[in-house]
């Protein structure tokens, strides 16, 4: 891998630099409490340290709400509709969220190419940027709190700038057309790499991993926890929105008011919502609420085999989002019942 | 519908015929208008197309006719919701909007060289049907067939007529045909539930791939009188359906399973293995 230093003197030249490639959007504070990614107006709103955002970074990928194609009803014709898909850099992502977009990569990107997806993740510049967890987060549980693919470059904090990782062709690229602002790696850079890193990782609230998590999920599927916590949840889908993994959508045919013409549009679903199972006739295959708050932590800590990691990234976004105050990573230790966890401070 | 490179691109088909199967089901011939594709189209027994009423929906159906047949497809439609209910509407010269095949299918070619099994319950016909005719179209790859058509009542019993319409060449092609119903005190034929009939099957057990559709409930029982009579667990496949959106693995509504076993069951299935369905918590 390609190492390189920004120093802290050209981080808003670097920004000003990035934002050539096409529009700039990156994390800002948007209120008192919350972050969020929004494009950026004014260099010196974005935010190098944050927690998470309110919003994922699959918006970017997976609007929302967007238009598939539109139709005639009276020729029967569906025409494709893109919609305007131009270059944009994405800045500030952390470990977690790049491991999240590549999980979608192997959804959305699988044997059936999604288009739209595809589009808008080679117009992107995924640039990462290291974070300190705080209490919500358990990406080294999940062994997603590091990432060697899935960006173009990574910032790692320095006491006076930043040590870059160069991730892809387009990665060097940036970095070939850039040099001037850029410096090499000195011993000093690599020790306080190694300190960040060593004092990220002594933050984190848990150690090991939680490989084991989906065959004790299996087998615990008549715990009295299920109730106890699907009886808290609301069925507001918080938190399969703020999940970077969640990307469950709901397609429609919307007519326009001529009734000769529509669209078709797909947005966000989420299978904490009664409708995600339902089928014509009635039925329901996950008909109560117990249902799908199960479904949820199944569908989270199975396995993603292409990348041998769980679909849930550790993130801690579903617990710190939830309005009932329900906690996943809780009621996953309490699930697998903490053998042999050591929680740091608590020795 | 030009842009093939779109996953989700629809292709226009012409409804052909019409044809009131029983109150509820209604079959549908159908033929791409694009000559090309038309040409290059193929599927296997088991897997779905999502049919698409612009303005309305779009729904997952089971194919039901053989494979053999280029061209044309059928597709067999309960009226249920939405779309379905406006698709019962078509009349022939109509068009519809198609896209797929999607989901594994039957694995045909390790039928081939056994007996075949087929038991369906209900509108689980609909996919074996298409196994039956591709297996009839084919009939020298296979040893002895035995289907198992049941439903609650008499006139429930899809594709009745046409299986009793068949006597003459199933008896000369060592093909048994059984339908029976469950509720129904004025049928004239065999009562009680399709597992109820497996003893009485042409099929070896010893040698046969079975292939069961029906409602997800009946599954267990008919594995029990399967495995009691000597069938190959390793040789039992059932179909399943949930609601699917997108069909290619995405939307995530088909998503089933367990932690150690999770499937979407559009691309990973319909068709799952009894070692998978008894493994796995959730999937039927």
């Amino acid at each position: 891998m390609r190492y390189l230093k920004l120093g802290s003197r050209n981080i808003d030249e670097f920004l000003g630099r990035i934002s050539n490639y096409g529009d700039l959007y990156a994390p800002q504070k948007i209120s008192e409490k919350f972050y969020d990614y929004r494009k950026v107006e004014d260099i010196s709103q974005v935010e190098f340290n944050y927690n998470r955002t309110i919003t994922p970074a699959k918006k970017y990928f997976i609007p929302p709400k967007h238009e598939m194609f539109e139709f005639d009803m009276e020729t029967g014709e569906y025409t494709e509709t893109m919609g305007d898909v131009k270059p944009f850099v994405l800045f500030g992502l952390h470990a977690c969220s790049i491991v999240a977009l590549r999980i979608l990569d192997g959804v959305y990107l699988n044997e059936y190419p999604d288009k739209y997806y595809a589009a808008r993740r080679k117009a992107g510049i995924i640039i990462g940027i290291s974070c300190l967890p705080d209490e919500y987060c358990f990406c080294n549980l999940r062994r997603t709190d590091f990432v060697d693919i899935g960006f173009d470059l990574f910032l790692h904090e320095l006491p006076d700038g930043y040590l870059i990782r160069v991730g892809s062709e387009r990665g060097h690229e940036i970095v070939d057309e850039n040099m001037d602002i850029f410096e090499e790696v000195s011993n000093d850079d690599i020790e306080n790499f190694k300190k960040f890193e060593k004092k990220r990782h002594e933050m984190f609230k848990y150690e090991g991993s939680f490989d084991n998590l989906r065959y004790i999920l299996e087998l615990t599927e008549n715990s009295p926890l299920w109730d106890e916590e699907s009886e808290k949840c609301l069925g507001c889908g918080n938190c399969t929105m703020t999940c970077p993994t969640c990307r469950c959508y709901d397609v429609q045919d919307l007519p326009d008011i001529d009734g000769k013409h529509g669209k078709r549009i797909r947005f966000w679903d989420s299978c904490q919502f009664r409708s995600h199972g339902l089928v014509a006739g009635g039925h329901n295959f996950r008909e109560t609420k117990k249902d799908r708050f199960i479904n949820r932590y199944v569908c989270k800590n199975a396995y993603f085999y292409p990348l041998g990691t769980s679909y849930c990234v550790g993130c801690g976004n579903c617990t710190y989002f939830c309005p009932a105050g329900i906690d996943f990573l809780k009621n996953l230790i309490k699930i697998r019942d903490v053998v042999g966890e050591v929680a740091h401070g608590e020795q | 519908m030009e842009s093939s490179d779109n996953v989700y691109s629809l292709y226009k088909c012409r409804l052909l015929r019409v044809y009131s199967l029983t109150d509820e089901e209604k079959l549908f011939l159908l033929r791409f208008e694009d000559s090309d594709i038309a040409e290059s189209w193929s599927f296997i027994p088991g897997q779905f197309v999502q049919v698409a009423l612009p303005g309305v929906g779009e729904v997952p159906i089971s194919i039901c006719s053989s494979p053999m047949r280029r061209g044309f497809f059928e597709l067999c439609i309960k009226k249920v919701g939405k779309v379905t209910s406006m698709i019962h509407k078509l009349q022939p010269g109509d068009c519809v909007g198609i896209r797929g095949p999607y989901g594994n299918g039957f694995p045909m070619d390790e039928f081939e060289h056994s007996d075949i099994l087929l038991i369906a319950a209900g509108i689980g016909m609909v996919p074996l049907r298409s196994v039956f005719m591709y297996a009839v179209d084919n009939r020298w790859k296979f040893g002895n067939i035995t289907v198992i058509n049941s439903a609650r009542y008499g006139d429930k019993l899809l594709f009745r007529k046409e299986l009793e319409a068949m006597r003459d060449i199933a008896e000369a092609e060592n093909i048994k045909i059984i339908q029976t119903v469950t509720r129904d005190p004025e049928w004239p034929g065999r009562v009680g539930r399709a597992q109820e009939h497996i003893k009485d099957a042409n099929t070896d057990p010893k040698n046969s791939c079975v292939a069961v559709c029906g409602p997800p409930q009946a599954y267990r029982s008919i594995f029990e009188k399967l495995i009691e009579a000597g069938y190959d667990p390793n040789k039992i496949y059932v179909t399943l359906e949930r609601r699917m959106k997108c069909g290619v693995g995405k939307c995530g509504h088909c998503i089933a399973g367990s932690s150690t076993f999770l499937k979407y069951i559009c691309i990973d299935g319909p068709v799952f293995g009894y070692y998978d369905i008894i493994s796995t918590p959730g999937l039927i």
